[in-house]
């Protein structure tokens, strides 16, 4: 790929930016689904991040905008909006935590074409178990498996030493497997 | 109710220091991959709306279901962008990554084509369309202009462009260089395109396509193949004393008793017929 976003961005910011929407855009708003847990906010914490990098971009200098990693960046602005958003949520009584697995669309139980309900109910099992993880395992198993981040782009995302990401994600994984709703034939290879 | 997550117990305990012990080799345990995809169609514009960048600084596509052919259509500022048929590219992504290359331009998808583009692609006829070639020298986009001229179901010599894009010195070669650079084929009907016999020429597209392309805009290939077996390349009409391309609307309406076949413009002209002003031949 010869034209990357940071060099892109470094030139001409508007048109770095719509290209940085164009290829973050998906990841950003996968980890950001799963972080929250539900659809229903998700559009707007994802629009809301790349507000809040389209006006931190305009302050940079191009020299800075083209030494970004985008993804890491990024993720680190979305966790954020996140953190935010479940915290004014909290303040609110009707919902008590960002997650709200009761919202989720569980499959399970729903009679439907055989193979494809298989491969789909297995997928939203996953989601559901993930849902259910306490968030100091959540997060770094979503940041380390959806977003693919490097361990130490966790530890400076999540200002934490390296080895506790590392412990956290391989906890938050065992903790998945643990699920009931995994069960083991399933999971396990 | 932490402490159950907190003891690597039984069974998972074995897994775990496979899948922890090779960081790089995990791979996407419990198919995480499953849970990565692309943001809703539209976001992506939604969120360059609001962030206030300029339409300028970006393109919109959109899958466009065509009668022969599904087509990836980018568009910006009222002019596509750039096109070609979904099953040239390895997905969407390499689709947004080659427009991106040849524009500059991001190209986000958007729920909705230009307007226009699923009407030409259906009647074949594009003139409603406006293209924005981009950096493409100004002598090529006249040709491609040039093959945006050829209408439906008929067929024009390579040689035939060069004249009409008012490049004559141009080799068939350059011209069919120029036709395979367009950004949209199909939408710009490089299928159109022949030998002096009318056979395909590689004009950028797989033989496939356009031997689809050209079953469904009606061109008889059989008709064709008894012309050029005859070694007749234009047709004129005895009653008019004017010679025409075989595939021009006028020649085929010609009768078979005033129909009369030539090999050459020359020949044409010196039995004192003169060119179609419609299909234009007089340059071949």
């Amino acid at each position: 790929m010869p034209l990357q976003v940071p060099e892109l961005l470094a030139v001409d910011l508007d048109r770095g930016f719509a290209e940085l929407v164009r290829s973050h855009g998906g990841v950003v708003y996968s980890v950001l689904l799963r972080l929250s847990g539900s659809s229903r906010d998700v559009e707007d914490l994802v629009q809301d991040t790349f507000l809040r990098a389209y006006t931190a971009l305009s302050g940079y200098s191009p020299e800075r905008r083209g030494a970004l990693q985008p993804r890491a960046w990024l993720l680190a602005i979305g966790t954020n909006v996140w953190r935010n958003h479940v915290r004014t949520l909290t303040r609110r009584p009707v919902a008590e935590s960002g997650v709200d697995v009761g919202e989720l669309p569980l499959t399970d139980g729903l009679p439907g074409p055989e193979q494809r309900a298989e491969h789909v109910a297995e997928r939203e099992r996953l989601v559901a178990a993930l849902a259910e993880l306490p968030e100091r395992y959540r997060v770094p198993v979503v940041l380390r498996h959806i977003a693919e981040l490097g361990y130490a782009e966790i530890a400076d995302l999540l200002g934490c030493p390296v080895g506790t990401v590392k412990a956290q994600v391989s906890r938050g994984l065992a903790a998945l497997r643990e699920m009931p709703r995994l069960t083991q034939e399933e999971v396990i290879r | 109710m932490s402490g159950r997550y907190e003891g690597p117990g039984g069974p998972a305990g074995a897994a775990r220091a496979g899948l922890n012990g090779t960081a790089s080799a995990e791979g996407a345990p419990f198919g995480f991959d499953s849970l990565r995809g692309p943001m809703p169609v539209d976001l992506g514009i939604r969120i360059l709306r609001r962030a206030g960048v300029p339409e300028r600084a970006y393109d919109r596509y959109s899958l466009v279901e065509g009668p022969v052919v599904a087509l990836f259509v980018a568009h910006g500022r009222g002019a596509v962008t750039g096109a070609g048929p979904v099953d040239r590219y390895a997905g969407p992504e390499d689709f947004e990554e080659q427009h991106l290359l040849r524009t500059g331009r991001a190209a986000l998808p958007a729920g909705r084509p230009l307007p226009g583009v699923v009407g030409a692609l259906r009647t074949g006829r594009d003139r409603n369309l406006r293209y924005d070639y981009g950096t493409l020298p100004e002598s090529r986009s006249r040709v491609l202009e040039a093959v945006r001229g050829i209408p439906r179901g008929q067929l024009r010599p390579v040689g035939w462009l060069g004249a009409e894009a008012g490049v004559p010195e141009a080799t068939a070669a350059e011209l069919l260089e120029a036709v395979r650079s367009g950004p949209a084929p199909v939408l710009i009907p490089v299928h159109r395109l022949g030998d002096e016999d009318g056979r395909p020429v590689d004009c950028g597209l797989p033989a496939v396509l356009v031997e689809r392309l050209r079953a469904y805009e009606g061109i008889d290939e059989e008709r064709l193949g008894r012309f050029a077996a005859a070694g007749t390349h234009y047709l004129g009409s005895g009653t008019t004393r004017i010679f025409c391309y075989p595939t021009c609307a006028h020649a085929r309406r010609i009768t078979d008793r005033h129909r009369v076949p030539f090999g050459s413009v020359a020949a044409a002209r010196r039995a004192g017929y003169r060119p179609c002003l419609s299909c234009r031949p007089v340059a071949a």
